[in-house]
């Protein structure tokens, strides 16, 4: 009987669009926000990113959402509430169970309890992840932990992947969770369509060029595009996360209306968006960071073996500082110093050949020093 | 000046690099035990150092004798790599002005570094490449690539468009530029063209079916047959019976008879492969040929020749499918010639096409079998059991540790706004603003509706824009800026997108028309781009060489720069005056519809694309890296005139 009903039910799947996850990286960097309490403070922006989802969440019944804090000292979930990160010995069978996050859904008749249940979640999620900030978190950094972040929303969308659409060795897995909870059965052989949604306040990301590159390239190859809201900072990395995912890219040059970005920029989901033209990015910075200082470089120096790239030639000891390969970027300096002095000098300096330093003598020369 | 500790002949002393007069090579010992040595760079014909892994750092001068230097400081390694830098310059200043110039003076030695840049000379001291592979990368060497002026030429009547952009930019270089330096500029950024061209021109075609090429055609009843002298030589090599026939027929019949009889008569058929039915034409003359084999001698010759190896089917014995059971499949069975004789004819096309061909695996006159490299090239060695792991290792350290991977405030981007505030403050006032949405809620959670502040009656927006003295959240004006932006940004992407077809189908007509410029006006403006980007090329080659001779010659390009700011300027102006005329005509056509009907139309002049605006737009990025590359160059000239007066 089972089966006759799960048979039924897939049929009908077929012609909707595929549910749609939605994973939120909410940059609560307190700097920033703190920079932006002019025009666009913080509990605004909450209320109307919390009238967006509900509007993701409205356009399809099996939509989901997840919503993940890029803060200054850690990356926190805000939305789904961790199941008691401390294995508390209380058990969590009552309504309330630790103190520290209380789901505590409030009982409004004329709100949708799924909206509802969003809401307090990420509310009280964000307070306690802000009483629990303290001054020396923030004196430590200027940034926020996007890296982390990211790599979370992309764990959190792998395995929801492989929860709708199971791989064979999972099959117990699934036969388990059938049995558990009899709702998730119908979803089990039906694709999802994730994508990432960055809400960016901070600039300084460079630092963190390595992960979020190795973020970048991992949502690129399982086709999950990377949006990007950025309402303050410099550009430089996300730019290239949106382009390379094939995600849109959005620098609102007036944040006041930033539930218009959301719902015009942001809402249609992957499947929806084969059908759209969506707003481009323009011009993209593609420059990368340096490994050795973070810094983003112009013209950098590759080490041929592991790829680093390192913004000056000279290396200690003409070795890799990631590998330890043996790496001479004397050759590859091709970029000398552009000499330009006037041809006469250059002749009575041939002629009288008393002046003692000639252009090409010193490795290095020390006359221009070049910036990219 | 570049000296450093060195050795000679187990003496210590110190080596230097003179730029006095002649340029040499100096080595004076520490103490009288050895006289000093001087190696002109002229003499110089080869240059060696270890390799860097090596113990010792050493530099071997090979001139009239040959010369070892181990440099002996603590930055041994430094010193030597300095040293041979700056006299592989050196080397290859003098080389280029003794190839340029009159025959070189330096006995046979010289032969060795005589044509060849540095980099091949340098490329020798990594790895003692045999006489036979240097002669060969010789031909496709950069100084010699760019000498080759016959080259330059061929390549530029084989691909026209690179032809128009070199005539374009040789028309628009400036008077000042001598047709030397312009041509060395414009192919020193195409080096791997000509090679690449250097590299076709090197290779011929080889011999194809020549009787499946030649069609005679039937023209007005007649027989029209084109046939050269080469396809003919052609033919009779390919085809010895057809040879036997010419010669046995010819001064009876005429030349030309017998071709064209030739090629309609079963012979040919029967020579091509083809079935021959009863309908063919039949000719007595050639017919009586027809069971003779085209190639008799052919089945030997093969045999005595070593097949090479990639086509080497024997291998295939093993695992013989008949000797399985398995019948071969029937074109490969014997004495179907008759099913088949395409197949069989094709085949010894090919045979024979492979007899040109040079064998690629090994000397044909070498001993027959396989040599011991041969024999370990073709060893399966992962496979190996007992093989000895050759991978190289990869130790990646932990990049955390590489340097301060940490940022603090006051090195942030954002220092200066952010120190406006002490962290206390930043999180007391972040704290307060949301606890107003957090804590106080109530039991019936947020009013979304209220906190998200859209309200679409305007009126009643005043009170509440009382509590927020700016601009409100979500205001109306706020939202339509909002939808403004986000509009122009899709009508980027869709233009983008249609750019993107468009390309694909290279249709700039479509392109020009959509941007609203004329066909010409856009012309112009690409043709401008390509030349202003040659120049652009050649003003960072030079700027970059650090060759004060050329010095003057980059003020020049500055100049050339400027111009092509000029040329921008005038297609810009060209495209408006385009648009003015283009709204003028729309006004009067109004005027006159407006005259005929008493109706007035609607116009606004807004909507006409094109003129400056679009060119401008088109040509920033441009006229951006011009202007960064004329920044550069004042700054660099600033500086370094600073340098000289003090
Ligand atoms: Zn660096
Ligand atoms: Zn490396």
């Amino acid at each position: 009987m089972n089966a006759i009903d799960g048979t039924d039910r897939h049929v009908k799947a077929d012609d909707t669009p595929p549910p749609s996850l939605l994973a939120i990286v909410l940059d609560t960097n307190p700097h920033a926000w703190a920079h932006l309490s002019n025009t666009l403070p913080l509990s605004s922006a909450v209320a109307n990113l919390l009238v967006f989802i509900n509007a993701h969440l409205a356009s399809g019944n099996a939509n989901e959402v997840a919503v993940i804090a890029s803060h200054s000292h850690k990356a926190s979930w805000l939305y789904p509430t961790p199941k008691s990160a401390t294995p508390s010995s209380s058990s969590h069978n009552g309504t309330s169970n630790s103190s520290t996050n209380p789901p505590a859904p409030p009982e409004n008749p004329n709100k949708y309890r799924p909206f509802a249940l969003v809401e307090s979640a990420i509310l009280s999620n964000l307070s306690h992840l802000l009483t629990s900030t303290t001054e020396a978190h923030l004196a430590s950094t200027p940034t926020t932990l996007i890296g982390g972040a990211l790599s979370l929303a992309l764990s959190y969308i792998a395995k929801s992947t492989l929860l709708h659409s199971p791989l064979d060795t999972s099959l117990e897995a699934t036969a388990l969770s059938a049995l558990a909870d009899s709702e998730t059965t119908h979803a089990v052989r039906i694709p999802l369509t994730s994508r990432i949604l960055i809400i960016s306040v901070s600039g300084d990301l460079a630092n963190q060029y390595i992960p979020v590159m190795n973020s970048i390239f991992a949502a690129q190859r399982k086709r999950i595009p990377i949006d990007i809201l950025k309402l303050a900072g410099d550009t430089v990395l996300l730019q290239q996360a949106s382009d390379a995912t094939g995600g849109v890219y959005m620098k609102p040059e007036r944040p006041e209306g930033i539930l218009q970005y959301l719902m015009m920029g942001f809402l249609p989901d992957v499947t929806a968006r084969r059908s759209f033209v969506m707003p481009s990015a323009g011009g993209v910075d593609f420059r990368a960071a340096c490994f050795c200082h973070r810094k983003v470089v112009d013209v950098g120096y590759v080490c041929s073996v592991c790829l680093s790239i390192f913004c000056e030639p000279t290396l200690p000891d003409n070795t890799c500082l990631t590998c330890g390969s043996y790496l001479s970027l004397r050759t590859a300096q091709t970029p000398q110093p552009a000499l330009l002095p006037r041809k006469k000098k250059k002749k009575k300096r041939v002629a009288g050949g008393t002046d003692s330093t000639t252009p090409g003598g010193t490795p290095v020369g020390s006359g221009t020093p070049m910036h990219g | 000046m570049s000296q450093a500790p060195a050795q000679y002949k187990k003496q210590d002393g110190i080596i230097s690099l003179s730029d006095q007069g002649a340029r040499a090579v100096l080595w004076k010992p520490n103490s009288g035990a050895l006289h000093a040595v001087t190696i002109p760079v002229t003499d110089i014909t080869n240059l060696q150092q270890t390799p860097v892994t090596a113990p010792k750092a050493s530099i071997r001068i090979s001139a009239q004798e040959t010369h070892t230097f181990t440099l002996t400081s603590a930055a041994a390694r430094d010193n030597q790599q300095a040293i041979t830098g700056t006299l592989r310059k050196w080397i290859e200043a003098s080389k280029s002005v003794q190839g340029g110039g009159a025959p070189v003076p330096t006995a046979p030695p010289a032969e060795n570094g005589n044509g060849q840049s540095a980099s091949m000379v340098m490329a020798q001291t990594a790895s003692s490449a045999t006489a036979t592979a240097r002669a060969e990368d010789d031909s496709f060497d950069d100084a010699k690539l760019l000498r080759d002026a016959e080259l330059q030429r061929s390549l530029l009547s084989s691909n026209p468009a690179l032809r128009h952009r070199f005539e374009q930019a040789l028309g628009d270089k400036p008077d000042s530029i001598t047709i030397n330096q312009f041509n060395s500029q414009f192919w020193s950024t195409r080096l791997h063209n000509l090679r690449s061209h250097a590299a076709e021109r090197a290779q011929g075609a080889g011999t194809y079916n020549v009787l499946s090429v030649v069609k005679p055609q039937e023209i007005d009843g007649g027989v029209k047959l084109n046939i050269t002298k080469e396809q003919i030589q052609l033919i009779f090599a390919q085809h010895p019976l057809v040879k036997r026939v010419y010669n046995e027929n010819v001064p009876p019949l005429k030349e030309s008879e017998f071709w064209s009889r030739f090629f309609f008569s079963r012979l040919l058929k029967k020579l091509k492969g083809m079935k021959i039915t009863d309908s063919d034409n039949v000719d007595p003359k050639l017919d009586k040929y027809l069971n003779l084999d085209d190639d008799p001698d052919f089945a030997r010759q093969l045999d005595a020749s070593a097949v090479p190896r990639f086509i080497d089917v024997e291998g295939n014995e093993q695992n013989h499918s008949q000797r399985l059971g398995n019948r071969a499949d029937w074109t490969m069975q014997p004495n179907s010639y008759d099913k088949v004789p395409i197949l069989r004819t094709l085949n010894r096309m090919s045979e024979k096409m492979m007899e040109y061909v040079p064998p690629s695996d090994g000397d044909r006159h070498g001993p027959a079998g396989m040599d011991e490299d041969t024999y370990k090239e073709l060893q399966l060695r992962d496979l190996q059991r007992a093989d000895d792991d050759n991978r190289v290792v990869l130790k990646i350290k932990d990049q955390g540790q590489l340097f301060a991977a940490s940022q603090g405030l006051h090195t942030s981007s954002s220092a200066a706004t952010y120190a406006k505030r002490t962290p206390a403050q930043v999180l007391s006032a972040v704290q307060r603003n949301f606890g107003g949405i957090s804590g106080s809620n109530g039991g019936d959670g947020l009013d979304l509706q209220a906190a998200i502040g859209v309200v679409d009656d305007d009126s009643s927006s005043d009170e509440e824009s009382a509590s927020n003295k700016k601009i409100r959240i979500g205001s109306r004006s706020s939202r339509v800026a909002a939808t403004l932006q986000i509009n122009k940004a899709i009508r980027k992407r869709h233009l983008h997108n249609d750019d993107y077809l468009l390309s694909q189908n290279a249709a700039s007509s479509e392109q020009a028309a959509q941007l609203g410029l004329s066909q010409s006006v856009f012309d112009t403006l690409t043709m401008t781009h390509n030349t202003t980007v040659e120049f652009l090329h050649y003003f960072w080659t030079v700027y970059f060489s650090g060759d004060p001779d050329r010095a003057i010659e980059i003020g020049k390009l500055v100049e050339t720069l400027d111009k092509s700011l000029d040329r921008i300027k005038a297609v810009a102006d060209s495209a408006e005056a385009e648009r003015t005329a283009k709204v003028e005509k729309l006004v009067k056509d109004n005027e006159t519809y407006t005259q005929r009907t008493g109706r007035r139309r609607k116009f606004d002049a807004n909507s006409v694309t094109g003129g400056a605006k679009v060119v401008n737009n088109i040509a920033s990025p441009l006229i951006r890296a011009i202007g960064s590359a004329k920044e550069q160059f004042e700054k660099a000239l600033r500086e370094q005139m600073g340098h000289s007066i003090a």
